[in-house]
């Protein structure tokens, strides 16, 4: 059993490593410049991917909490904690190349769009749950779940909230309708970035499982010792 | 662009000069002068060129996240030593050696 | 059958609320704590934008209203529950044959009571203070209305959490850290429905009705994660922390020994 998972990282990585080389390639040789944005247009490819890789992280952590809550199980509090993790670090390059690109496109960084706010807050409650996993104390775990749960059933009312909110503000349109060559450089970036991350995430939750093991190995050792 | 042109406008103009109709209420037409619109011309393709050669945002924004991932990847790999030198630690507590691979990471 | 359950469940949780009330009662800790602050953030409040003109307070008054809703409901949820740890009761409440939604509404309820509290205060002192707030005298029954419904999903989520926390042994840092970005939609929606107040907007019953669905939604998932993460909490509590501070002595001294 250990031995075939095992197996799963490499190659997840071994599959994602020539995709990465295509789709990096293909974003800056193959893929003609945006009419109105030009070269900036070519930070979307990862940019986006990156926000999609956030909330399906979020979507996974809240599923795998539950799961923790109702069987006690420490695979699902493990894969809650990796997903999160890996949410936190994709949320992260959303909210730090989308300035970048509104900064060149839009002339400024922060348009306070229903989309960023949304991602902005989903990135916060993401933040307090691993807060509350590293410095809660052993029991707040159960605690850290609900807020897990929270953060994934917050993710509609918050963009709903936003959007009722922003009726107030001027808004903005964000890219509609691509043209087909465009996702077809879309298409391999997002699965490149996906089976990185799913590599990343398996490698962390198996650590942590490890954690847990090693835990009762030494408490074990302790009560034979004793 | 074409040597065509400025012939063509001092033609319109020379054919837009009107006939002075009825008494001085003519108000000459108010348009985008030949300068104007050359630097008007240059300017848009200034920016074109400025749009299509615009390296440093793209540059940021990928060095940010394969920064990010590699900050990661670090931190995993600093991570799973750590594990490793724990569970080395554990089997020799056990006085037991090595023999059954344990679960590596 | 589930009718019963019902009313049982009703009753309980008047009982419950019953006790919470008279114990509050009887020195007032929470409601003059928790006025006091709110006095205190809006005398803050009045010297930091008094001097704002009116079409300026307009966007500013609903900021403020909800602000001071979540600093005082931070620190009187705070203060509720570390009550509850210091004398130990809700431990003791949960081994009781009690069920264990009843102790979520009474909890809630009596938290609810005292943001009100707060809130009779708050509301009057805005509306006298910046002059777009004059609407909240003019429609008092929107108003309350408003005022219940955001209060309601506040306490929701937040008496999960206080409690969760209380009952885990967690720390009252970690409380602000969780309750603002959770409570986050909550607050927006108030946000914009108190946004719709003072412009006087025609479609207000429909944002209060959205305000309503959103609390049922709050309550139910409050409700329905409150057994098990305090009962997981509960009993688990004092096993996994004497295992914990073992196992990292333990390793401590392992990893020191061989070498």
């Amino acid at each position: 059993m250990k031995r075939k998972s095992e197996l799963v990282v490499p190659l997840l990585f071994l599959a994602a490593a020539p995709l990465v080389v295509y789709s990096v390639q293909r974003v800056f040789l193959h893929t003609p410049n945006e009419r109105t944005m030009g070269t900036a247009f070519k930070i979307f490819f990862f940019h986006v991917p990156m926000g999609w890789l956030c909330m399906l992280m979020a979507v996974i952590s809240g599923v795998a909490a539950y799961v923790q809550l109702r069987r006690r199980s420490r695979t699902a509090a493990a894969v809650a904690l990796a997903a999160a993790e890996v949410g936190f670090l994709g949320g992260l390059g959303v909210m730090l190349t989308g300035p970048i690109w509104g900064h060149a496109t839009w002339g400024t960084p922060w348009t306070g769009d229903a989309r960023q706010v949304t991602t902005a807050l989903l990135w916060l409650v993401i933040a307090a749950y691993l807060l509350l996993r590293h410095f809660g104390q052993h029991a707040s775990e159960r605690l850290a779940a609900a807020l897990a749960i929270f953060g994934a059933v917050n993710v509609p009312l918050i963009y709903y909230a936003v959007k009722l909110w922003k009726t107030t503000h001027p808004t903005t349109g964000v890219v509609a309708k691509l043209p087909p060559e465009m996702w077809a450089t879309f298409w391999p970036g997002l699965s490149a970035l996906l089976l990185v991350s799913f590599g990343l995430f398996a490698i962390r939750a198996r650590q942590l499982v490890l954690v847990g093991e090693l835990d009762d190995a030494y408490v074990r050792l302790e009560d034979s010792r004793a | 662009m074409t040597p065509i042109s400025p012939v063509l406008i001092t033609g319109l103009a020379f054919e837009a000069a009107p006939a002075p109709a009825d008494g001085g209420e003519y108000e000459p037409a108010v348009g985008t002068s030949r300068e104007e619109k050359e630097i008007l011309a240059t300017l848009e393709d200034k920016a074109a060129a400025k749009t299509a050669s615009d390296y440093q945002h793209i540059v940021w924004a990928y060095g940010i996240l394969w920064a990010l991932f590699a900050a990661y990847g670090l931190f995993l790999w600093r991570r799973s030593a750590r594990l490793r030198a724990d569970v080395d630690a554990l089997r020799q507590a056990l006085d037991r050696p090595p023999a059954r691979g344990g679960p590596g990471a | 059958m589930l009718h019963l359950a019902r009313v049982r469940l009703l009753r309980q949780s008047l009982l419950l609320l019953r006790s919470e009330l008279r114990q509050e009662l009887r020195d007032l800790e929470l409601v003059l704590t928790s006025t006091f602050f709110t006095l205190v953030v809006l005398g803050m409040f009045y010297l930091s934008f008094a001097a704002l003109e009116k079409k300026h307070t307009l966007p500013a008054v609903p900021g403020l209203l909800w602000l001071t809703v979540a600093f005082v409901g931070t620190i009187t949820l705070t203060r509720a529950f570390d009550r509850e740890r210091e004398a130990d009761t809700l431990r003791a409440l949960l081994a009781a044959p009690v069920e264990r939604l009843a102790i979520y509404v009474a909890k809630a309820g009596s938290t609810l009571l005292v943001l009100l509290v707060c809130c009779a205060l708050l509301v009057p002192g805005l509306a006298s203070m910046f002059p777009a707030g004059q609407v909240f005298w003019d429609m008092p029954l929107e108003t309350a209305a408003l005022v219940v419904l955001g209060c309601l999903g506040y306490v929701a989520i937040g008496t999960l959490f206080a409690a969760g926390l209380a009952g885990g042994g967690g720390k009252n840092m970690l409380l602000a850290v969780i309750l603002y970005p959770v409570t986050t939609p909550v607050l927006m929606f108030a946000l914009v429905t108190t946004r719709a107040l003072l412009d006087k907007n025609p479609n207000l019953p429909s944002y209060l009705g959205q305000m309503a669905a959103l609390d049922v939604i709050l309550l139910g998932v409050g409700a329905l994660l409150f057994e098990p993460v305090l009962v997981g909490a509960a009993p688990a509590r004092s096993a996994q922390a004497a295992r914990q501070h073992r196992r990292e002595a333990l390793r401590a001294a392992g990893r020191q020994e061989p070498r």
